[in-house]
């Protein structure tokens, strides 16, 4: 998918986004007007109508470069890893959803999990987990800094900010 | 007086001073880790903050902030990959230094550099901010209203390339702002029957996820794309001038350090603009100015002056319009406020009238953690050039854990660690299609006293809709606000029409 494209994409997800806003969930979620002040729906509107003006007058650009067949500026439709910009510090990129998703799962997992299995258990397993999709292969390693995060960060809390740690407490 | 002595006496109480010199070496250590700066890092530790009085609390985050600024300058002389945008300009020259073996030389001009701008800079917030405050304290709900809007405009410009993206994600961060209880009903809005919402999203998983764990999911992207992170395998020079800085060589650039501090003072005061430009502005003033041009680049210590003195000078600037007008003018900034505001205080002018005593603590702990920096930086040196060595595989787990503990902390509640991964995924969808995340928290930041002083105005003025031609600074200020934006505009079509004539240009003469 070109970068051009994928902008599309995303301006019409906003587009969609802020439709559902201003037809949905903002009169369904908002209070009432009181009769004074200003109505409670105003600045959410306000805010969400900018957001969709932006969306629309960015996507009738790209169109319209697209109808007219005008150039359209390399900083726009070219993905920065594909040229290799290492000049500027912009993170515009192609989303790796394998990437995300493979980072994201353990994480979900252990808020999940957290509330079953407790705190220790819950939180080893997942830097285990999570240091092996990074690409750790030295199991020794990963289980030394697995025990000595999950048991620093119970003392931290415990005794140093007298914080329940999440899930069953082990230690009562 | 009786305040500043108090006030003084508190910034020098053994915790106080113990905080803030963990503060500052943990602010040069994460610093030094590329890809972590001072924003993350306030993030990451505002959670441990909420154990500590106000006056800590500020001053150990005022530290960290202080430190990361110059740890961005290690991994930048010594690796040349700037974990920050404003370091940039100090690699090109630290970095040929530290190819002829002068890096130790080179971060000791970065350190004596960071700290005379900080210390410059702080002087001019000590001595300005209190007055300005005061005046400052004249203004109504109209003039704050149409100020937040200035600034919010101002601001949509950070930390993306498209004005329309930034006003979009601004305007995104003042919905996500308002979710909780509306001020004049008092009843939830936008809490979509979710209990937990009822109070709004707190900060601190917000920025905990916009910040430091989106960062880690493309940094752990970019490393697995582009392979092994750097490493440093550059080694030091053990003669004597090739690690020391000189009186003399420090004196031969102090015009270069006051005029790059002054260029810092003032872009840092100027909400929106930030240390990169600062940094870079210096930079090349200082190469224009200087009698040997042909020196920067390969390793002059006067552009590492000019760089650093520039960008760190910008740290306590940038707290100029938050204690003056309660805006924040860059990240760190807002990340500030957002402390402020979890310990029970509202920064702007009344915070002079209201805090005094902590205000002068806060005061003299800028002082002091400039000091201790100083101290730091001297004799840690060597030490903190290891941490930009700590293999990823270490790192980013650690990071990630302590990303989910510390959402966790807040309000030891494991909702607020799923909000914090939301913002994570948000912030690399953000990252990505180039959403400015600084504007959307920003105004995640400013929209409940945003809308708290409209609500202000129209009740005062009982509805009237003319409400802003009866007081001329506000009128003048939406205004500006609207030039701002006209102008902006402007310039992003003109430079869009210019981009697209090069490309056509290049193809006619095919």
């Amino acid at each position: 998918m070109s970068r051009v494209t994928r902008d599309a994409l995303g301006y019409l997800f906003i587009i969609g986004f802020c439709i559902l806003m201003l037809a949905w969930a903002i009169p369904t979620y908002t209070p009432a007007y009181p009769g004074y002040g200003a109505p409670p729906a105003l600045v959410p509107n306000v805010a969400v109508s900018v957001m969709l003006v932006m969306a629309v007058v960015s996507i009738v650009r790209v169109l319209l470069a697209a109808f007219l067949n005008q150039p359209i500026p390399p900083e726009e439709r070219e993905f920065p890893e594909d040229v290799d910009d290492d000049s500027g510090f912009t993170q515009v990129g192609r989303v790796n959803l394998v990437h995300l998703v493979s980072i994201m799962v353990p994480c979900a997992l252990l808020v999940v999990a957290i509330d079953y299995v407790g705190y220790a258990i819950a939180s080893f397993a997942f830097l285990m987990l999570l240091q092996f999709i990074i690409g750790s292969r030295r199991w020794l390693q990963s289980i030394i800094i697995a025990v000595v995060l999950v048991s620093v960060l119970y003392i931290i809390m415990r005794y140093g900010f007298g914080v329940p740690v999440p899930g069953p407490q082990l230690f009562e | 007086m009786e305040m500043i002595f108090a006030g003084l006496l508190d910034s020098i109480s053994p915790q106080s001073l113990m905080f803030l010199f963990v503060g500052v070496t943990i602010g040069v250590v994460v610093g030094a880790i590329p890809g972590i700066n001072g924003p993350m890092a306030i993030a990451l530790f505002i959670p441990v903050t909420y154990y500590m009085t106000p006056l800590t609390a500020i001053g150990f985050l005022v530290g960290l902030n202080k430190g990361a600024f110059f740890g961005g300058a290690v991994s930048a002389v010594l690796l040349r990959t700037p974990g920050t945008p404003e370091a940039a300009a100090t690699s090109w020259d630290g970095y040929p230094l530290t190819q002829q073996g002068k890096g130790e030389k080179g971060l000791r001009m970065a350190l004596y550099s960071s700290v005379a701008g900080d210390l410059l800079s702080t002087i001019v917030l000590i001595v300005i901010a209190a007055p300005l405050a005061a005046v400052a304290l004249f203004m109504g709900p109209s003039e704050i209203f149409a100020l937040i809007s200035l600034a919010l405009t101002v601001i949509a410009g950070i930390g993306t390339t498209s004005i329309g993206r930034g006003l979009a994600a601004a305007a995104f961060g003042i919905t996500v702002g308002l979710i909780g209880t509306e001020p004049v009903t008092a009843l939830p809005r936008l809490t979509f029957d979710v209990y937990q919402l009822g109070a709004g999203l707190s900060l601190i998983p917000v920025a905990i996820g916009l910040l430091a764990f989106s960062e880690i999911l493309l940094q752990l992207e970019n490393i697995k794309r582009q392979g092994a992170a750097a490493k440093c395998t550059h080694q030091f020079s053990k003669k004597f001038e090739d690690r020391f800085i000189g009186l003399k060589e420090f004196f031969a650039n102090f015009k270069t350090l006051l005029r790059s501090s002054l260029i810092g003072i003032g872009v840092g005061a100027m909400p929106g603009l930030g240390a990169p430009v600062a940094s870079f502005m210096s930079y090349d003033q200082a190469m224009k100015r200087s009698k040997h041009k042909e020196e920067f680049g390969k390793g002059r210590l006067e552009g590492i002056a000019a760089s650093e003195s520039a960008n760190s000078s910008v740290v306590a600037s940038s707290l100029i319009p938050l204690f003056v007008l309660g805006i924040p003018g860059n990240l760190a900034a807002a990340m500030l406020m957002g402390a402020f505001m979890i310990h029970g205080m509202q920064p702007g002018p009344l915070l002079f009238k209201e805090n005094a005593q902590l205000m002068y603590g806060i005061y003299g702990s800028l002082v002091l953690a400039s000091l201790f920096l100083l101290l730091v930086g001297r004799f840690g040196l060597r030490l903190f050039c290891r941490a930009v060595n700590i293999p990823s595989m270490v790192l980013y787990p650690i990071v990630i854990f302590t990303c989910l503990m510390g959402a966790y902390l807040g309000k030891s509640s494991m909702f607020d660690v799923g909000v914090m991964l939301t913002f994570g995924v948000l912030g690399y969808f953000m990252r990505k299609f180039d959403y400015s995340y600084v504007a959307f928290l920003i105004g995640f930041i400013l929209a409940p006293e945003w809308e708290r002083a409209l609500q202000q105005v129209v009740i005062i003025s009982e509805n009237d809709p003319f409400m802003f031609f009866q007081r001329p600074v506000a009128m003048a200020l939406m205004v500006l606000t609207l030039f701002v934006v006209v102008r902006t505009f402007w310039k992003s079509i003109q430079e869009g029409k210019k981009k697209r004539a090069a490309p056509a240009a290049a193809n006619s003469q095919q």
